[in-house]
């Protein structure tokens, strides 16, 4: 009740702070009038002056006069709005037709949330921190940039341990067959041949996978000049698949600390592509869905699904 | 890919069957891209040089298939296939004194090519002559190299819109396990099709409605 009775009071306050300031704009619009026209015709120049002088001195009083008048109210008036926590849009809570303009709870509700959100962002990122989920040195962000020489060890394994897990690896799987190459420097590049139903060219930096494209078993895996084309995408929409699923494989198999695990993990999941064509979906039980085969492959039973009938 | 004879829908002619056929398949949600053309034509070991071992009379086909614009086929039945140059056809008439073309033996099929994901589907008339003989139906599944490894797979398409007239497994796919499957096998397909739809043209038809 207060609050409304407050409200009525300033409504006139302000009323009359208004009135004040058209009263001042039309004391200082005379001011400037009577600086325009400048010295009426007198007699004498004395004259002149004397009444020139005289009329801009009323004038300018009846401005100080009007702008005290307005300092004044201005302190009748007060500052409501400022101790309000939305500040202005406090000031939404005023409107009379809540129900049609429902727009002050939606505003609370609003910054509840985003509060919310900030704060268990907050917690996440805590939390995230703590476990070092970061493949590379390059992923490290802003933070990275203050201590650059904190590299992995594992980006710098010597070239010959990688030849050594990756042939062990080739040894592992009869129907898989892997191809070295390092066209460029010391980053290798495998060609991997799984049976007659794909080939995978992956793309290492030391023994972290950093890129996979799959193709099929007839399709030209190299460029014009001879070297590993591993820009290209598929012509079957299987392989571009495929390809999608190898790719988020490569963010589920991680353990920064065993490189040779991950490779290891990675390999042995897209190993089960060799019955892409043969096996059904585990869920629904056909070979077609949308004209594609089951294209994924679960990472950790590596059972056969369509993308759409995995949970 | 498995070549196979769809039969003319009872009461409808061929023209009427393959535009039922062509309807389902755009429902489906395949694409129309372009056309396509398979013939045949046969050959007699000419008279002049048997005998002298006593063999019978070998036919040899030669075929052209626009899926390959630059090649010519040439089969034995049960035989091997020969991969040559289009000037085949060429050399074919200087051959005359050891291959007769037989008479009004050319036989084709023309239809349109369907495009429905990585399976490309071609429902062509086979006609002889002036006259529609039947309906060919080929799907080709390009991703998988190996026949018999996806023949689960293209049984299921094939039922999706040849209902119960599904063929069985083409011989070719069981003849040699996970071969690499090649053009050649299209041909035999086409080929033994082909045989098949003459065949029923020699045997007067019981009863025709």
């Amino acid at each position: 009740m207060a609050d409304v009775l407050s409200v009525g009071v300033n409504l006139e306050a302000f009323a009359q702070a208004i009135s004040a300031i058209q009263a001042l704009r039309s004391s200082v619009s005379r001011v400037f009038d009577c600086l325009k026209d400048g010295m009426q015709n007198k007699e004498t120049l004395e004259g002149r002056e004397k009444a020139f002088i005289a009329h801009f001195q009323d004038n300018l009083h009846s401005v100080n006069r009007d702008l005290n008048e307005l300092e004044r109210l201005s302190n009748l008036v007060g500052k409501p709005s400022e101790n309000h926590p939305l500040h202005n849009s406090g000031l939404l809570s005023l409107d009379p037709v809540q129900d049609k303009t429902p727009l002050y709870s939606q505003l609370l509700q609003a910054y509840k949330w985003s509060n919310k959100l900030q704060y268990h962002a907050g917690l996440a990122s805590g939390l995230l921190n703590q476990q070092s989920l970061k493949r590379s040195a390059n992923q490290m962000g802003v933070s990275a940039k203050r201590r650059p020489k904190a590299q992995p060890t594992t980006l710098v394994l010597p070239p010959q341990y990688v030849d050594d897990v990756i042939s062990r690896i080739d040894r592992m799987f009869p129907e898989m067959s892997i191809h070295l190459s390092r066209p460029n420097g010391t980053s290798a590049m495998l060609l991997v041949t799984l049976g007659k139903v794909l080939k995978v060219i992956v793309v290492m930096r030391s023994l972290f996978i950093d890129r996979t494209i799959v193709k099929g078993y007839n399709e030209n895996v190299y460029t014009e000049d001879g070297k590993l084309d591993i820009w290209s995408k598929s012509n079957y929409q299987v392989f571009q698949k495929v390809t999608d699923h190898a790719t988020t494989a490569l963010l589920h198999y991680q353990l920064p600390q065993m490189p040779d695990v991950v490779v290891r993990s990675f390999m042995t999941w897209l190993r089960s592509y060799i019955k892409l064509f043969q096996a059904p979906c585990q869920r629904c039980g056909k070979f077609l869905q949308d004209g594609l085969p089951p294209t994924w492959r679960d990472f950790r039973t590596l059972e056969a699904f369509h993308d759409t009938c995995r949970q | 890919s498995s070549v196979s004879q769809m039969p003319v829908a009872e009461g409808k002619s061929v023209q009427q069957t393959v535009e039922l056929l062509t309807r389902k398949l755009e429902m489906l949600g395949a694409e129309k891209q372009g056309t396509f053309c398979v013939d045949c034509e046969t050959y007699h070991t000419a008279a002049s040089t048997l005998g002298s071992q006593g063999q019978a009379g070998k036919l040899m086909y030669v075929m052209h298939d626009s899926e390959y614009p630059l090649s010519c086929f040439a089969l034995f039945e049960n035989g091997p296939c020969l991969i040559a140059d289009t000037n085949f056809d060429v050399l074919m008439v200087k051959l005359k004194g050891f291959f007769q073309s037989a008479k009004a033996s050319k036989i084709e099929t023309r239809g349109t090519r369907y495009q429905y994901c990585d399976f490309l589907v071609k429902v062509g008339t086979v006609t002889m002559g002036t006259s529609a003989r039947g309906i060919s139906v080929e799907v080709e599944y390009g991703p998988c190299v190996v026949a018999s490894d996806c023949w689960s797979l293209l049984l299921e398409f094939l039922q999706n819109f040849l209902g119960s007239h599904t063929p069985g497994a083409p011989t070719v796919f069981g003849n040699r396990h996970d071969a690499v499957y090649g053009p050649a096998d299209t041909m035999v397909q086409y080929m033994e099709l082909f045989n098949k739809i003459r065949k029923q043209q020699q045997v007067p038809v019981a009863g025709i409605r």
